[in-house]
């Protein structure tokens, strides 16, 4: 009897442990990232899975497998860098991953082919936008679960919340006009259109009937009182003054601008004009262009380090360099021949570039203030993009 | 297990919260124990009566109970009392309703449970209220099956992809040794060698980006044909002399075809065929520089010409260009941005080009263009500029030119070239030209532009050349795609001939394929025989590219 009773508390006391020790986090070997600050995340399109790099050793810590042609398109890490999120498109359903294990530990369904995704400022709201569905997917990070799905939209592409948290804004790639999203109640609030479609654009139904390229995000200036959105199919870029959701300036740029990208202290803003291929440098003292500079073909994205800005052209193989103090071109790297660049992410020192490179399944790494690269190479299939923790370069295509 | 353990021996106190560790403490993947074998012959049983809402029994209502895990249904059918009963459910759950004969349910109750050897008492009273709470559940369950229909909608939405595995060629690097055997890595011995390999890739494409990818592959492969049609009316109003020509009309209709096809790595070819009829004022109006800038540089009118036919290769990085046929090298030169095409901008060639260019006809030539893509870029080139010529020794026409494009005193970008060139095609003495051309910005919506240029040979003095004016886009216009310009040109050549121009054009885009612009031009000439005259010139171009 009392052998039987010692063996109970034993048991009792290594069930208490394993209990306290579950609650307090994972085991010291499943931990592969103890500083989420620390590793690069990489969306792999083909491998579906989420590939983590570390920025220091520069090498793979692991890969998060997600499911059979889950096809994920954006990562991000949440702001307390606990968790890392991922809409996969092909499966309709968003992906939590454990930052510390790197373990998928759950799967949350949601509309069609989610695409990107925000977080509140506090971490609380995980919006995921998805573009078939026309829909934003509202996921609670306290309970993991999805609260709501929120209509109305027209190909919602980028989310981006007000500093207070209080506002989130959506650009609709399909319409002319940025939905603004109670997020208290998380309902759309107010549709605030950009510009006017021309007149003249009732003798152009090849152009305006046909495919819609209308606005990719709205990028916050430094302090939160501006957002800045580009119209591809108008050539401007909207200023909307977010105190009152209303468009106080109209300013146009070049063909076709597949979004802007804001300068990290805040006083230009890059317009990628892909139907001119050339960029437009926007003043946000002035709200005016001050330079368009002759750029690549099919751009994707825009990097700021350095002093610099760094202009991913996807199918040249090229990136180009454009020096923010003179607004001057400043060359231009080759990354390859016959490849496929993608996006890009910047460490939040400003001092590298990591561009996924989708045809040879490798990142590779520029070094801002000497242009020169290293490839890491086998980070997964068809790296699609790529993203750091504090970065103030976080974006997909 | 964990319910299994609690309710079948777990006791309060202290074990029974060890226990509830114990099995929080299993992990997912354990095994759990089989469920006791239910004894099948154990049955439960549910009765009562049913009565309408005055209180009296009915008789011959159908009372149903469907199991609410494996749907098994049974029925009883009540007697004159109302009494009904199911002596022998399995058992289980229960749904219990009562279908009117019309077909309404009247009654519902979920969650009626058969237990092993008892039989639960189930009376049942069927009023406004029964019934409207047996409604509510039927729209609860349908609401619950569309929603699980739209889930599997938008499954069958989202999985309508091709599902053969796509593959594509690679080029790689390998490492192949002596004995030829390949490596994926390095090895001693072994040489890096490119080759090409198919890999498979691992998404799955929908019917619409399959298409897609298909048409674009199939535009990349094929000849791309362009087409810029433009039909460019002008009145002429003599203003100054006694010319003939007064009050008449002119039209010149012109037709461009494009043919590209990319042939080689970084290397297209590129044919551009024109075709010009009509008369321009130019037939008529002897002004030194072309009024109708169309006819620049082209022999014969009223029929096809060839305008130019080359091939372009890309080297070093795709840093220099090299662009080598029948070319017109004024088309690579002294781009600049607010006077360079008569096609969108000034239809008369003193605000298209700089007449010391001296380019007199198109003809066989290459263009080097070195563009480090820092804002500097450094251009060579050479043609035949006499199509009469024999060999290009006797007709060599140069043309070099370097331009910087910087944001000078916190203004936008400007471009700032200057160019040199030089002709032997007059057999008596070389003629040499050297140039300036700026375009500049000063707001997003304005900008300036000005020309220099000065030519001369080792026979005659020097002429003279020089443009300006101004250029407006992106404001200051009717439809956002609009520009329009006003421009002055004068031309000074050492004959003592003399020439003023002034032109303005507002131009609609009216598609992206389709443009109007109206032009108003006023020149003053005065030629070495002393003659003067001055026209007006008003003039409509319509102009069609696609």
């Amino acid at each position: 009897m009392f052998k039987s009773r010692r063996t109970v508390l034993a048991g009792g006391a290594l069930t208490v442990a394993t209990f306290l020790g579950a609650v307090a986090g994972p085991r010291a070997q499943d931990v592969k990232v103890t500083d989420p600050r620390s590793v690069l995340m990489i969306v792999n399109r083909d491998s579906n899975d989420i590939g983590f790099m570390d920025l220091k050793t520069r090498k793979m810590v692991g890969r998060t497998f997600l499911g059979n042609n889950v096809n994920p398109h954006m990562v991000m890490m949440s702001p307390d860098g606990r968790y890392v999120v991922t809409g996969g498109t092909r499966a309709n359903k968003a992906f939590v991953i454990d930052t510390r294990t790197l373990q998928l530990i759950k799967t949350i369904p949601v509309d069609l082919a989610p695409e990107h995704l925000a977080f509140s400022p506090d971490g609380r709201w995980y919006y995921q936008g998805n573009p078939d569905g026309d829909s934003i997917s509202v996921i609670d990070m306290q309970s993991l679960t999805r609260i709501k799905t929120i209509p109305g939209f027209v190909e919602p592409l980028n989310v981006t919340f007000s500093p207070d948290g209080a506002k989130a804004y959506v650009g609709n790639y399909g319409a002319h006009w940025v939905g603004v999203i109670d997020v208290r109640r998380h309902e759309l609030l107010k549709k605030i259109q950009v510009a006017a479609v021309p007149g003249v654009a009732r003798l152009d139904p090849a152009k305006y009937l046909g495919e819609i390229k209308g606005i990719n995000i709205a990028a916050l200036s430094n302090d939160g009182r501006y957002l800045y959105t580009a119209d591809s199919d108008l050539g401007v870029v909207g200023v909307i003054d977010t105190r009152d959701d209303r468009v106080i300036e109209t300013i146009r740029v070049g063909l076709e601008p597949w979004r802007i990208y804001m300068s990290h202290d805040g006083r230009y803003g890059i317009t990628a004009n892909n139907g001119d291929e050339t960029i437009s440098i926007i003043d946000t003292r002035t709200n005016s262009v001050a330079a368009t500079l002759e750029a690549g073909p099919d751009m994707t994205g825009v990097n700021f380090a350095g002093g610099k800005a760094f202009v991913i052209s996807s199918s040249s193989g090229f990136v180009y360099v454009y020096d923010m103090g003179s607004l001057r071109p400043a060359g231009r790297i080759r990354v390859g021949v016959n490849v496929q660049l993608e996006t890009a992410t910047t460490d939040a020192a400003d001092e590298n570039i990591y561009l996924a490179e989708s045809t040879n399944h490798e990142v590779v790494i520029i070094n801002a203030r000497t242009h020169a690269i290293e490839r890491v190479r086998n980070v997964g299939l068809f790296p699609w993009g790529t993203h750091i923790m504090d970065s103030k370069d976080n974006y997909c295509h | 297990m964990m319910l299994c353990c609690l309710r079948r021996g777990a006791s309060a106190g202290p074990i029974a919260a060890a226990w509830i560790l114990l099995c929080w403490s299993v992990p997912a993947g354990a095994q759990t124990p089989a469920m006791p074998q239910m004894n099948m012959d154990h049955r439960g049983g549910i009765q009562g009566t049913v009565r309408d809402e005055r209180g009296a029994a009915v008789e011959g209502a159908t009372v149903t109970a469907v199991n609410a895990e494996n749907g098994a249904q049974f029925a009883a059918t009540t007697d004159a009392q109302g009494a009904y009963s199911f002596a022998a459910l399995p058992p289980g759950e229960y749904d219990i309703s009562i279908v009117s004969a019309a077909g309404v349910t009247t009654f519902r109750r979920t969650g009626v449970e058969a237990i092993v050897d008892r039989t639960a008492p189930l009376d049942i009273t069927m009023n406004a209220a029964t019934a409207a709470e047996a409604a509510e559940f039927e729209r609860q369950q349908l609401v619950q099956r569309i929603a699980t229909l739209e889930q599997r909608i938008t499954e069958l939405e989202s999985g309508t992809v091709l599902s053969e595995p796509e593959t594509r060629v690679r080029r790689i690097e390998v490492f192949v040794d002596p004995a030829g055997a390949v490596h994926d890595e390095p090895v001693p011995g072994a040489e890096p060698t490119i080759t090409y390999q198919r890999e498979r890739v691992y998404r799955r494409q929908t019917i619409s980006e399959k298409i897609e990818e298909a048409l674009e592959d199939a535009e990349n492969r094929s000849v791309a044909v362009g087409v810029d049609a433009a039909m460019g009316t002008q009145f002429a109003s003599r203003t100054r002399g006694d010319l003939e020509a007064n009050r008449r009309a002119y039209a010149l209709a012109s037709a461009d075809l494009f043919f590209t096809a990319g042939i080689a790595q970084n290397t297209i070819f590129f044919a551009d065929i024109v075709g010009l009829s009509g008369s321009p004022p130019d037939a008529e109006i002897p002004s030194l520089t072309l009024l109708n800038g169309y006819t620049a540089r082209l022999i014969r009118q009223n029929e096809i010409n060839l305008r130019e036919a080359w091939l372009r290769t890309e080297l070093f990085g795709q840093r220099l260009a090299l662009t080598a046929g029948r070319l017109d090298l004024t088309n690579y030169f002294d781009q600049n941005a607010f006077a360079n095409d008569e096609t969108t901008q000034f239809i008369g060639d003193a605000l298209v080009n700089n007449q010391m260019l001296g380019l007199s006809s198109n003809g066989t030539g290459v263009a080097a263009e070195f563009d480090p893509k820092n804002g500097f870029r450094f251009k060579f080139g050479f043609q035949q500029s006499n199509n009469d010529a024999t060999n290009l020794s006797d007709s060599l026409y140069t043309l070099s030119e370097a331009g910087y494009t910087l944001t000078p005193l916190a203004l936008p970008e400007g471009t700032y070239r200057v160019w040199f060139r030089t002709d032997n095609t007059a057999q008596e003495a070389i003629s040499k030209g050297v140039g300036l051309s700026v375009d500049q910005k000063l707001t997003n919506i304005v900008g300036v532009f000005a020309r220099y240029g000065v030519q001369e040979t080792e026979l005659e003095p020097r002429d003279n050349f020089y443009s300006v004016g101004i250029g407006f886009q992106n404001g200051l216009i009717f439809s956002p795609q609009d520009r329009w310009g006003v421009g002055y040109a004068h031309i000074d050549l050492a004959s003592g001939e003399k020439e003023h121009l002034a032109e303005g054009y507002y131009n609609f885009q009216l598609t992206e394929r389709l443009r109007l612009s109206f032009h108003l031009t006023h020149v003053l000439d005065r030629l070495d025989t002393g003659t003067r005259f001055g026209y007006l010139l008003p003039g409509v171009r319509f102009q069609a590219a696609f």
